[in-house]
């Protein structure tokens, strides 16, 4: 029924229940059943979660338990099953995911579930609206007075937007910096956004305001390009099987291709830029590919310190944006920037397209070690298929601070870390990255030497002797910092400190010793050094800016080459999943069952061996339209069962026709004919044919069927027996020409002339069981007259006759006279006025076995048969319930018997 | 953004026996050819993707048994069909007369909207050639159906008819990808295999249907 109703019941006006289910609710501990509703207010849907105590008809059967906003962020997935099919008919197994819930739903099968999902589906096509917004305010009044504990958090989030909305300020505008502000306050974290709680709320602000014209094209439109990047797909294991192989294959379709890289670094001491930056960074004839440009010290000011906003980071932006090559055209990829330090990635505008999976983090070390006056920025990103990662770095300062500086580097590589598209795979660092290009003023100085003598090596040019007194160098040397970066060699100056404006070193008080602050390193494979130079000519600092420009061996693919080696892989991939389908071979596929008997078992064995690379389980299943898995006269033994890989098992098919198949088989209407299907769960079908012929056979024909048989069973043409097989119950005795019927049927008349003869003083008669051997015997006597008298021992024979009529497709006492012989008990006359009735041959049998036992019972002092013991054993066998009506109760079965001891009474004298 | 996901489908292959369904199929996902012809006595299936317009669809491709014998059980795998290839054998003559007779098998127990191609194989065999090309081409016309003269010995077409179905299939199922698209489930099971033949009753109607 429609659950909705009760729903609706409990919603304020204006809020309308769409549809709803009744699902259930999985968790780890218990399954609990809930209501499902989706409700609308205006645009915006709401899944609401009811507790309810039975199926729901007004609002006081449900409690709501939770509200799931269909915002953005919210995603419902589908589980599948472990094997990753699912069988339809089945519960429709839900995740539903937002932003604090993650909830697993099975709903049923049906009507409503499928609408439920239809209707929940169309608006996350068209794009859910952002939560927490105006639009979902509604929510609140249920939130509060329903759940209030539970949903606190969204709850201070609803207030905030309301205030907002009061103060009157448009909703609409909340940007991304206002979502960051929340997730400072620890009110709202975004689903995908990984909040490093020791960092300052400050410094783990991420500026990356947009509101820059780029050059050429904005950032944004790289990462939704990416027709010409290789397509890293997103599925499941197989996905990752896919990802990992292409890995290892990348040589097979990558070339390495040089791009130019010019890296630049420029402690701008908190002053604006005065000068073209083109000395620094278009000094070459050959425009760069990329540039790499960080600066240190953009802003000295308290408010850039405590509220990271300074009007410097456009100033350098532009300044910079300016002095780029003037022959080619460049793209800002992305801007990064913690107080004075920033980063900024630029790419020729043609090479745009190449470039993905771009992210930009920071760390801060200064004050209290987590400040953002030192510290560091990078960006990463993916440039054709080489991950690269470039950060700027302002190290601790002061000569002997070396060992801060040491630790200042190691900081930033910990703590720096990258998000990841797929959510589930771990950050990335630094160190993960095909080239790590590190640049920065890293504040390293020259050591135990005098200011003078440092002054008088550089005048002479002779750098090397004073790199030797460099602290970076021996820091390195000694293995304490920057392990496995290269620098190269230095040929300029130390780059601090001047006196602003000049080239002239520093004259201050403190009269600090010339130093190779700012440098350039760098880390991977195919990296080729073509400049590191210092630019003398900017004076606005009392630095000079460096730059290293780099010649880097990027790894390109080849689209045809990386779709073969895809291919292949996939192949592989396919390869496997079809060596892991079950399979299994059989020994036989066909079985013939030569001559079949009434009541004699035949088996035939074949084997099933698993010869696949997992464990099968295999059935026995039905056909359609088909209420078993085989004929009712064949059976497979075991129907089922479970192989381990390389085992085997034997699996008998066996054939036995009983009283209730034996009718069909002799009337020739069935055949020893089958088809079962063998189904290897998850795997393939084999069908396996079941042949044979049917001896004919006397038990289980029909009375009339045998008094017209010309001869015996077995003897008789399949044509003959068809055609008896569809005469009429009731008819003219001169059925198939001038042929005499026989008064009763032969087969009957050899057993009880038998049994007259030979055992009427047989003492336990009807009593003790008969041998089967000696019943099978009996049985291929009567059926093909041979021998000609009975074998067996009467025992066995009395056995054969109540086989015979148990076994009767119409029993003795036709069907349609049964309910009349059970209302004529007590009146003998009319019983036998019942019994004249009958059709003739049924009527003959009748009489005669009656008078059989008749003179059984004369002969009772010597065989102690009494009226009673017969009775119950033929009222049951004469007289059997027609097969549409239940099976006789225990008062029905001793009202035949009673039926019949009427017949077996002394007549009244 | 789109997100990423797949497709599985089941295709089925049928027609006579020994007109080469079973070497169709191993051509295509091992790209072996073994000329011996062994009856398939039962149903099988192998697994392929394949990628159709930049969407990765995985295909569980059936072959039936083409026994006459076996034909009214066969009949049952094909309610779970989202695309079926007629095939016959261009050396013979009865085995094309017989389409006439699967075809009408199709529509009788096949799902509403499963896509049909019909398949002339072993075209390399020209000498022994009894079917013109004109005349699959004309049956394919009557039926509506796309046609495909291919060769598992020679890889003539194989790729192409198996790709041409699942494109059909693909075109055929668009609204429910589309849907998929814009959702965020990973999965679009066109193919819900059954775990056994006798969860049948009623289901043919709903069986190409995914879950939106």
């Amino acid at each position: 029924m429609d659950q909705s109703f009760a729903i609706q019941d409990t919603l304020e006006k204006g809020d309308t229940c769409l549809v709803a289910v009744q699902g259930i609710l999985v968790s780890p501990y218990t399954n609990e059943s809930r209501l499902v509703g989706l409700v609308k207010n205006r645009e915006t849907l709401a899944i609401f979660l009811y507790k309810h105590r039975r199926m729901a008809i007004c609002a006081d059967d449900v409690s709501l338990d939770e509200i799931i906003p269909l915002a953005e962020g919210v995603i419902i997935q589908q589980v599948m099953p472990a094997e990753g099919f699912y069988v339809i008919g089945t519960d429709v197994t839900l995740r539903i995911k937002s932003l604090d819930i993650d909830i697993v739903m099975q709903l049923p099968f049906g009507s409503h579930t499928q609408e439920f999902l239809r209707r929940v589906n169309q608006p996350i096509q068209e794009g859910l609206p952002a939560f927490p917004s105006q639009q979902f305010v509604w929510l609140r009044k249920y939130w509060q007075r329903n759940i209030p504990s539970v949903n606190s958090l969204f709850l201070n989030n609803m207030n905030y937007e309301e205030e907002r909305q009061l103060s009157g300020l448009d909703i609409n505008l909340v940007s991304d910096l206002e979502a960051d502000k929340m997730a400072m306050n620890g009110q709202w974290i975004k689903a995908n956004e990984r909040v490093d709680p020791s960092r300052s709320p400050q410094m783990s602000v991420r500026h990356n305001k947009t509101t820059f014209t780029d050059l050429v094209r904005s950032a944004d439109v790289l990462s939704a390009n990416k027709a010409e990047m290789v397509p890293f797909t997103k599925f499941g294991l197989r996905d990752n099987l896919i990802k990992s192989e292409l890995l290892k294959n990348e040589d097979t379709y990558i070339s390495i291709q040089n791009y130019r890289f010019f890296v630049g670094t420029y402690n701008v001491n908190g002053q604006s830029p005065r000068e073209s930056l083109q000395t620094w960074l278009s000094q070459d004839s050959e425009p760069p590919d990329l540039y790499c440009i960080g600066f240190q010290e953009l802003d000295l000011s308290k408010e850039a310190f405590f509220f990271n906003d300074t009007p410097k980071e456009e100033e350098w932006f532009k300044a910079v944006s300016d002095g780029l090559h003037p022959e080619a055209k460049y793209a800002k990829i992305k801007l990064i920037r913690l107080v004075g330090i920033m980063l900024l990635l630029y790419v020729k505008k043609e090479l745009a397209v190449h470039v993905s999976e771009v992210e930009a983090e920071t760390v801060g070390t200064g004050i209290m070690g987590r400040m953002g006056n030192k510290g560091g920025v990078a960006i990463r990103f993916r440039f054709h298929n080489t991950h690269l990662c470039i950060v700027n770095s302002h190290l601790a300062a002061h000569v002997d601070e070396f060992e801060r500086r040491n630790q200042d580097f190691r900081e930033i590589c910990s703590r720096m870390q990258f998000a990841q598209a797929d959510p589930t795979l771990s950050p990335l660092t630094i160190h993960k990255h095909d080239v790590v290009l590190w640049l920065g003023d890293l504040n390293y100085r020259l050591k135990d030497i005098e200011l003078e003598k440092v002054k008088k090596l550089i005048d002479s040019r002779d750098y090397k002797t004073l790199h030797k007194f460099d602290q970076l160098k021996q820091q390195i040397d000694g293995k304490a910092v920057f392990e496995g970066f290269t620098e190269g060699e230095i040929m300029f100056q130390p780059t601090y400190k001047y006196d602003p404006g000049t080239d002239e070193w520093d004259t201050s008080e403190k009269c600090r010793t010339p130093a190779w602050c700012d440098r350039v390193l760098w880390k991977g494979k195919h990296i080729t050094q073509l400049e590191y130079r210092s630019h003398m000519a900017l004076k606005t600092s009392d630095h000079k800016p460096v730059s290293s420009l780099f010649d880097i061996g990027v790894k390109v693919v080849n689209e045809e080459l990386y779709k073969k080696t895809f291919e292949e892989i996939v192949r592989c991939l396919d390869k496997m999943e079809n060596d892991c389908i079950p399979s299994a071979a059989l020994s036989q596929r066909e079985f013939h069952f030569k001559d079949v008997k009434y009541r004699q078992l035949q088996v035939q064995t074949f084997t099933i061996h698993n010869d696949g690379q997992v464990a099968c389980q295999f059935e026995f299943i039905r056909k359609l339209d088909e209420e078993s898995y085989s004929k009712p006269w064949l059976r497979a033994n075991p129907s089922k069962g479970f192989l381990t890989p390389g085992s085997s098992m034997q699996i008998e098919l066996e054939v036995f026709v009983n009283n209730q198949t034996a009718a069909a088989l002799n009337a020739a209407e069935e055949k020893i004919e089958d088809i079962l299907i063998l189904h290897l769960d998850r795997g393939k079908d084999f069908f396996l044919s079941v042949t044979g012929n049917y001896l004919h056979s006397c038990f289980g024909s029909s009375i009339q069927m045998l008094c017209y048989m010309n001869g015996y069973m077995r003897d008789t043409s399949e044509e003959t027996i068809t055609q008896l097989a569809q005469m009429p119950l009731q008819m003219k005795d001169n059925f198939l020409g001038a042929e005499k019927p026989a008064k009763i049927p032969k087969e009957l008349w050899m057993m009880v002339d038998h049994l007259y003869r030979n055992a009427s003083q047989q003492e336990d008669l009807f009593q003790q069981p008969g041998l089967m051997s000696e019943f099978e015997a009996i049985r291929d006597c009567l059926d093909s007259g041979y021998p000609e008298s009975l074998p067996g021992s009467n025992h066995s024979v009395v056995e054969a006759l109540l086989l015979f009529l148990e076994a009767l497709p119409e029993p003795v006492i036709c069907y349609q006279s049964y309910q009349k012989c059970l209302e004529s008990i007590g009146d003998y006359s009319s019983s036998k006025e019942v019994v004249s009735m009958l059709p003739l041959h049924h009527k003959n049998v009748f009489k005669y076995l009656i008078s059989f036992l008749q003179e059984m019972l004369n002969n009772s002092e010597k065989n102690h048969l009494d009226i009673k013991i017969l009775a119950s054993i033929f009222g049951n066998l004469l007289l059997r319930p027609p097969p549409d009506l239940p099976k006789p109760s225990n008062s029905d079965k001793r009202r035949c018997q009673e039926f019949v001891q009427q017949f077996l009474q002394p007549e009244d004298p | 953004m789109a997100k990423q996901y797949d497709v599985l489908f089941r295709l089925l292959l049928i027609g006579d026996s020994g007109v080469g369904k079973t070497c169709l199929l191993c051509r295509f996902t091992d790209n072996e050819f073994h000329p011996s012809h062994i009856s398939t006595i039962g149903v099988d299936f192998k697994m392929k993707t394949i990628e159709v317009d930049g969407i990765k669809v995985r295909i569980q491709i059936w072959d039936t048994a083409g026994q006459e014998r076996y034909q009214t059980i066969t009949k049952q795998y094909y309610r779970r069909a989202q695309g079926i290839f007629l095939v016959y054998d261009i050396t013979s003559e009865r085995s094309y007369q017989h389409i006439m007779k699967w075809a009408s098998d199709v529509d009788e127990y096949a799902p509403d909207g499963v896509q049909k191609i019909l398949i002339g194989n072993k075209a390399d065999e020209e000498q022994k050639r009894q079917v013109g090309k004109n005349q699959g081409m004309k049956l394919a016309e009557e039926y509506g159906m796309d046609f495909f003269e291919t060769s598992a010995c020679t890889n003539y077409n194989i790729k192409e008819s198996f790709t041409r179905l699942t494109e059909l299939v693909l075109m055929a199922h668009k609204r429910e990808l589309e849907g998929l698209r814009m959702s965020s489930a990973d999965e679009l099971n066109l193919a819900e295999l059954e775990d056994d033949g006798s969860k049948s009753d009623g289901m043919a109607n709903s069986s190409k249907s995914c879950w939106c």
